[in-house]
């Protein structure tokens, strides 16, 4: 097995991380993840958070990350549908989260509007610029939710409750 | 196997040991979560078709619809515990 790694391939990948989790993260934020829980799960996963130290705004917006397909979802599939069938495969995407909104329940604007702004951010990248292709966004949308659920959620639920502070929502 | 998938597989497996580590119900959801993603995006990699990208969101949705009923039920067994 031969791996090849290269630094301009590295730096791809970390563009499209940062691209994906603003993109991600403000769209969440503008349409009120961390005001209120949408549903009584996301309730239990965000008051957990505030018990083991940790912001409850923040607790409530990875609460409702767990619980239903929101722009965290929508950036992912964007990359993907783009992935496989171009510009017109993010408006199916779009869609089929707003189908998964609304078996959890959801209004569901958050995982559409998410779709549709990722589609437009890495058409610009890929198409217009030519700088990064559609399979390094999947890459970088993985690494983007790590860092918010997966490495330590204390830190990160009070990095949002900030944001969400930072950007008049709450 | 290119970087793209070996960076994933390492998310992966790093996400797993956490999700084994943990010993919060509530928590491990959260671990879950990141996982369903990595699936999800593995599946499309491997595939690479539209049918592909079809079958990782139906995998993800089904699989967020799970973790939104497990937090459910976990709520309501706090509130019978009471």
């Amino acid at each position: 097995m031969e791996i090849n790694i290269s630094i301009l391939e590295l730096f791809k990948i970390l563009t499209a991380f940062v691209v994906c989790w603003i993109n991600f993260v403000v769209v969440d934020t503008i349409f009120g993840l961390p005001k209120k829980p949408g549903v009584y799960g996301a309730e239990v996963i965000g008051k957990k958070i505030e018990k083991v130290g940790g912001n409850i705004n923040g607790g409530y917006f990875m609460g409702n990350i767990v619980c239903s397909p929101d722009a965290s979802a929508g950036t992912l599939f964007a990359s993907i549908f783009y992935y496989v069938l171009g510009f017109k495969g993010v408006l199916i995407g779009a869609l089929l989260i707003y189908i998964g909104n609304r078996l959890c329940n959801d209004p569901g604007y958050a995982g559409t509007i998410g779709t549709i702004t990722a589609g437009i951010l890495i058409y610009v990248f890929s198409d217009v610029l030519h700088l990064i292709s559609p399979k390094y966004f999947i890459v970088g949308m993985v690494i983007a939710i790590l860092t918010i659920q997966g490495l330590y959620p204390q830190l990160s639920s009070k990095l949002l409750g900030h944001i969400a502070k930072k950007l008049r929502v709450l | 196997m290119d970087t793209i998938s070996l960076i994933i597989l390492i998310i992966g497996i790093f996400v797993s040991f956490r999700v084994i580590s943990t010993r919060s119900r509530s928590l491990k959801l959260l671990y879950v979560c990141c996982l369903n993603f990595v699936i999800a995006s593995l599946i499309v990699l491997y595939v690479k078709s539209p049918m592909g990208a079809i079958v990782a969101i139906v995998y993800f949705v089904f699989g967020t619809l799970s973790s939104n009923a497990i937090a459910n039920t976990i709520g309501n067994l706090k509130k019978m515990e009471r």
